[in-house]
């Protein structure tokens, strides 16, 4: 098994990149790489189970645009090939069309994915998801500058019952293409969705996966799917 | 600025709020100063100030700075104007500045002392104008309100005017991206420690590729999370030098050395936590750029004392039971205090009790920050017990197993108070009390439960 953690010196904000840290004690057998922005990613000549990119300063998001602009088509060709990709938190927008700055100045982004995003840095968003992926109930955090938009009725993530979704106009809530999945959900969203993060073994290829410190991190699944479903969670942020 | 009618009338109508809140001895330190903004926006611009302002501000450290600053300023006879027991937000310093100027809107107080919340630098500068802009750090803080530091800076930078002089933090390199057009700047520091690293294991480091060419920055040394001394191996990208440079510390002898262009002069260390050895530095340096003699300063800094608002301890039998609030949902000063734990000496129990007050109240709280606080500085051996209460319990139990605490040490409950039935007082010397700002009424629950649990245990 191989995973790569694109950039995580530049792009881990709101402790994303825990993620990986309790993947990989639910996978101690497993290799985990990290790919420093200055280096070329693994994945460009090697095949990997997981690739994975955190939430990242919007300056940040330039570069990491520069950066995996010339390896465009091996993207393409790994999302078709079902290689398994987890972007969290604002990540996923690197690959829409473009990022539109409040001043209506444009960033051309890889334009893999049919959505654009806006950015608006004087208005933060703080909000919590609660969704499903079929019968599967994921709960979430939300904290961003910036929305998207561009239909994804037929590429999301999770339909949900309590948050919004790519902005505030949808209840489709990220990109999902064969096993590429989005998000806008960020921090310690495998830790705090451990029926998620099976699921994301599986995909990965992993048999039998088991979850590390299983009993808590059950309950505290349970506990705050509990807390998301009762009323004093509101159905939109602020 | 010329006085205006509005302005006469913001002033008045704010002055007899603040009198009448006085006299029913409420807070007058935040509304008045909203009531004249809401009157005449530019209030701030109109009313006449001190003749010099120094605003202080960073994510941490502002307010022992100010209060440095502030009574050395007084012991040298100089009347100040501070905001002190206000707020740093506009309407706290609009109160200020009203409180400082008699009711035709003249000053009467020599020197401003302005404690600035970075995020209000907007709605601030554009009218105040300081002479000297002290900034302490800036780290990351609250993921609602803050974000990350990019946005800090950005806010910062896009008001801060040019005119300033700048204060700067020499081994905090997001701090020296104050002011890029900023002509007058200096800078204080502290010189290499044998406590330094060259590679910290903080999960915080928010500046880690050169920001002009990308490359991975590598250390001279490294004190914690993105504090040292860097530079770039590909491009000429490094540190400033300090021009206020703390060197020679002797813990023993509680001296410090303050080294500039004019000299090596020693003063009295009013602390051992590093980080107040910082805001001392950043005092120093600001009150000889404020134009106080090297041997004034001096003198008064033998008569320092920090007043520790975040840190109290008690000695109940033969235990200590201290105090110290931790700030919850800010990872950088979680991560401080288990640093300060951990290095503490005796075996030691951590009650803790972060969660925050509105989300218990209102909603559940975004856990986010506690993936990017150091609950790995919580494993180790000298701690013997880790006792979890409130709301989120369940939540940091399961950060303290990911970051490898045995689970024999972790207990978990939902109530503070009842987590106090945990604590196992024949394996611990000291216990350590973690709160949140808003939580101060349930810490002390909790403490009056361990005192009693000790003394019962004492008849026992």
């Amino acid at each position: 098994m191989k995973i790569e953690v694109l950039f995580p010196e530049s792009c881990n904000l709101y402790g994303d990149i825990q993620n990986m840290v309790y993947l990989k004690k639910c996978m101690p057998e497993a290799e985990f790489i990290e790919t420093a922005i200055d280096e070329e990613p693994k994945f460009v000549k090697e095949d990997m189970n997981l690739i994975y990119l955190g939430s990242m300063k919007e300056r940040t998001q330039e570069k990491v645009i520069n950066k995996l602009l010339p390896y465009k088509q091996r993207i393409e060709e790994l999302i078709n090939n079902n290689t398994v990709f987890l972007f969290t938190g604002n990540s996923f927008e690197i690959l829409g069309k473009y990022i539109e700055n409040e001043d209506g100045s444009k960033i051309d982004a890889l334009g893999i994915f049919d959505i654009y995003a806006k950015r608006d840095m004087m208005h933060r968003y703080n909000g919590m998801v609660l969704g499903k992926i079929d019968d599967m109930e994921i709960v979430g955090f939300k904290s961003l500058f910036s929305f998207s938009y561009g239909n994804n009725e037929n590429e999301y993530f999770l339909k949900l019952q309590k948050g919004i979704g790519l902005n505030k106009e949808t209840k489709l809530e990220g990109i999902r293409r064969n096993n590429f999945i989005g998000t806008y959900l960020t921090g310690p969203f495998l830790i705090i969705n451990p029926l998620f993060t099976k699921y994301l073994m599986e995909l990965m290829g992993v048999e039998n996966p088991k979850l590390e410190f299983e009993e808590t991190i059950m309950e505290a699944y349970e506990n705050r799917l509990a807390e998301f479903k009762s009323k004093r969670v509101s159905e939109q942020g602020h | 600025m010329k006085k205006t009618f509005k302005f006469y009338i913001a002033l008045w109508v704010a002055k007899i709020v603040a009198g009448l809140l006085k006299l029913l001895r409420r807070n007058a330190s935040f509304l008045p100063g909203k009531i004249a903004l809401k009157i005449c926006p530019d209030f701030m611009g109109i009313i006449e100030k001190p003749e010099k302002i120094i605003a202080i501000t960073g994510t941490n450290g502002k307010t022992t700075v100010s209060n440095m600053i502030i009574d050395a300023l007084e012991k040298c006879g100089y009347t100040t104007l501070n905001n002190r027991i206000g707020s740093n937000v506009n309407s706290g310093i609009a109160s200020s500045l009203l409180n400082g100027a008699t009711f035709m809107g003249k000053t009467k107080k020599q020197i401003a002392v302005l404690e600035v919340d970075e995020r209000s630098s907007k709605k601030i500068y554009p009218y105040l104008k300081p002479n000297y802009v002290l900034c302490t750090n800036i780290f990351r803080d609250s993921i609602k309100r803050n974000a990350h530091t990019d946005f800090i800076i950005d806010i910062i930078n896009s008001a801060i005017p040019k005119e300033s002089k700048l204060i700067l933090n020499a081994d905090d390199l997001i701090c020296c991206s104050i002011g890029p057009e900023n002509k007058e700047k200096v800078y204080f520091g502290i010189d290499k420690l044998d406590t330094d690293v060259e590679e910290t294991t903080n999960i915080l480091r928010d500046i880690r590729t050169c920001p002009v060419c990308n490359t991975k920055l590598k250390y001279e040394y490294m004190r914690y999370h993105h504090i040292g001394k860097a530079y770039c191996p590909n491009c000429s990208f490094k540190s400033p030098e300090s021009d206020y440079l703390g060197t020679n510390i002797d813990f023993e002898n509680k001296t410090i050395d303050i080294k500039t262009k004019s000299g090596t002069n020693k003063y009295k260390l009013i602390s051992d936590n590093i980080i107040n050895i910082y805001n001392m530095v950043a005092a120093i340096a600001a009150l000889t750029e404020l134009g106080i003699e090297t041997q004034k300063i001096i003198e008064i800094f033998n008569d320092f004392k920090i007043v520790e608002t975040r840190y109290s301890e008690e000695k109940v039998n033969d235990k200590k039971v201290v105090m110290y609030l931790a700030k919850g949902q800010n990872a950088i000063a979680c991560s401080r205090t288990f640093d300060y734990i951990k290095h503490a000496e005796g075996k030691k129990a951590v009650m803790l009790n972060l969660d925050d007050f509105f989300d218990v109240k209102d909603s559940t709280e975004n856990i986010s920050w506690i993936y990017d606080t150091d609950y790995e500085l919580l494993n180790d051996d000298s701690i013997e017990q880790i006792i979890v209460g409130g709301a989120r319990a369940k939540d940091h139990c399961l950060r303290l197993l990911i970051a490898g605490v045995p689970k024999e040490r972790i207990k978990c409950e939902r109530y503070e108070v009842d987590a106090v039935n945990h604590l196992d007082l024949e394996k611990v010397d000291n216990i350590f009390i973690l709160y949140d700002v808003y939580t101060v009424p349930t810490a002390e629950k909790v403490k009056a439960k361990i005192k009693e649990k000790i003394m019962q245990n004492v008849e026992e």
